[in-house]
């Protein structure tokens, strides 16, 4: 096989290693966006896809439909935490590594509703925004993003996570929120699910 | 894990970072800092428009040091200016003069302390040469990278890290150029040299005329064109040379003339101070004259 059938498989494998993670979080009032299984039935999306976590839905790739639970939230950080009746699904897997400017990374989610979009870019930046209650860190990207990639992942070559998509400048800039600050969220977040965090999730 | 991908992956990000160590912060306008290619150690290239004051200029290196930076020398035609730092810290870049369409190319920035950023992209152009508000250019790059704010001046960079051009926004209308690295060192050249760019001068008025195949034959080439004389300027390098009104000017250094773009080209730094061969068409006549080509102020 050439380079670039070499390149298409592994483009393959990536994608088959994120499909299932993938998940859709729709309200009835507004848009759907994206999250990620993060195993025992726990779903990562962004504060602003969940919003107040009424009536949300999750949708996972092979179609079957949860309600879904807010478990936790937090705007600064915009990354919430939903629970659906479901458990046995694939979880998500998150890069150990550092990001550095330059690597590739791809965006998967459903830009305007199309379902399972890919788009593919380089890490711009490792920086920071001014949140709600001071500086966050985030990654930048120049992956072509649009609204209903929120709460999807940015992945690096290997296909693992290493952050979630968040926010989009003008469609040639995406703001992802890095793995190290999901840690933390999803540490603070599991305690208020005290039996879950015993089972060790991430 | 690791594939062709991963491998891909790896490498362009060893291109960002090895390019990264040369890219600087340029700190010479209120607004947003802009970005520098460290080209000596104690010497900075960046682009001309994001030079808005002359006094309190700094630069930051990749380290993240603070050095104060003195302009060296600008060159609006190029939108190119050169920075020397008053302590030999930085690490010069590598650079490459190899530009083929379609390359892999990432364009780098250092717009804030927080470290480089990195646009992908692939060349889709190479042209030139090329007229500028304040000159011209002989060779630009075009990239479908896209320019983040702060990303003038800053590299273009290929697949193992050599810079091959710098990037600006100065041409206007909103449209990123990148000047090939060869071009842009030797203007950088020149500026650290002279603080500006020398052009050569004859101080002539000139128009296009056909050359006749009978003349042609004279001159022992096919050359289709030539520049008619219209007025010399007094005491310019012409008028000493002998040049008068009514010659046509055919060729200079060995080097045909068929156009204005061939004159300057003809005319560029480095044939300021030299005298050189002009040929001209005299009655008809081939003749060649010395001139001592000035310097255009």
């Amino acid at each position: 096989m050439n380079l670039s059938g070499l390149l298409n498989s592994a483009l393959d494998e990536l994608l088959g290693r994120i499909r299932p993670v993938l998940a859709v979080v729709m309200d009835k009032r507004r848009g759907a966006g994206a999250g990620i299984l993060m195993g025992n039935g726990l779903v990562l999306t962004n504060a602003h896809v969940a919003g107040r976590g009424r009536s949300l839905q999750v949708v996972l790739a092979n179609d079957e439909t949860y309600p879904a639970k807010l478990v936790a939230s937090d705007k600064n950080v915009d990354l919430a935490l939903l629970e659906i009746p479901a458990n046995g699904h694939v979880a998500a897997v998150f890069s150990e590594e550092t990001p550095r400017p330059g690597e590739m990374v791809f965006a998967f989610g459903h830009p305007w509703g199309q379902r399972n979009v890919l788009t593919g870019g380089v890490l711009s930046a490792v920086t920071s925004l001014r949140g709600r209650q001071g500086e966050i860190p985030v990654l930048r990207a120049d992956v072509q993003l649009a609204p209903g990639n929120s709460g999807g992942p940015l992945l690096n070559a290997a296909g693992e996570v290493i952050g979630l998509n968040a926010m989009i400048f003008g469609g040639d800039q995406s703001v992802a929120i890095p793995a190290g600050v999901i840690r933390e969220f999803m540490e603070t977040a599991l305690k208020s699910v005290p039996v879950r965090a015993a089972e060790g999730v991430l | 894990m690791s594939n062709v991908l991963v491998e891909l992956s790896n490498a362009m990000a060893g291109a960002a970072e090895k390019a990264g160590a040369s890219t600087v912060l340029v700190n010479a306008r209120r607004r947003m800092p802009a970005s520098g290619i460290a080209f000596a150690a104690d010497l900075v290239l960046t682009a001309n428009h994001v030079i808005e004051q002359e006094e309190g200029i700094t630069v930051i290196l990749s380290d993240g040091a603070e050095v104060p930076a003195k302009l060296a020398g600008r060159d609006p035609g190029s939108d190119l200016a050169v920075l020397r730092l008053e302590k030999a810290l930085a690490k010069p870049a590598e650079t490459s003069s190899e530009a083929k369409i379609g390359a892999l190319v990432l364009a780098l920035g250092r717009p804030s302390r927080e470290g480089i950023e990195v646009s992908l992209g692939v060349i889709s152009a190479v042209g030139g040469p090329v007229r500028t508000a304040h000159g011209s250019i002989d060779r630009f790059i075009r990239t479908d990278t896209t320019p983040f704010p702060g990303f003038s001046g800053g590299p273009l960079v290929d697949a193992e890290g050599r810079v091959i051009g710098l990037n600006t926004s100065g041409f206007g209308r909103g449209v990123g150029l990148t000047l090939p690295a060869d071009y842009a060192w030797k203007v950088a050249d020149q500026l650290t040299k002279h603080g500006s760019v020398q052009r050569g001068y004859l101080g002539i008025r000139s128009q296009g005329v056909e050359l006749s195949a009978a003349v042609q034959k004279l001159l022992k080439r096919e050359q289709a064109a030539g520049l008619l004389v219209v007025s010399v300027e007094e005491k310019s390098p012409a008028e000493v040379g002998g040049m008068i009104v009514g010659d046509i000017l055919a060729g200079i250094d060995g080097q045909s003339v068929e156009d204005h773009d061939g004159l300057f080209a003809r005319l560029s730094g480095d044939a300021v101070g030299k005298s050189l061969p002009v040929e001209i068409l005299r009655g008809g006549q081939p003749q060649t004259l010395k001139i001592k080509i000035g310097a255009r102020a």
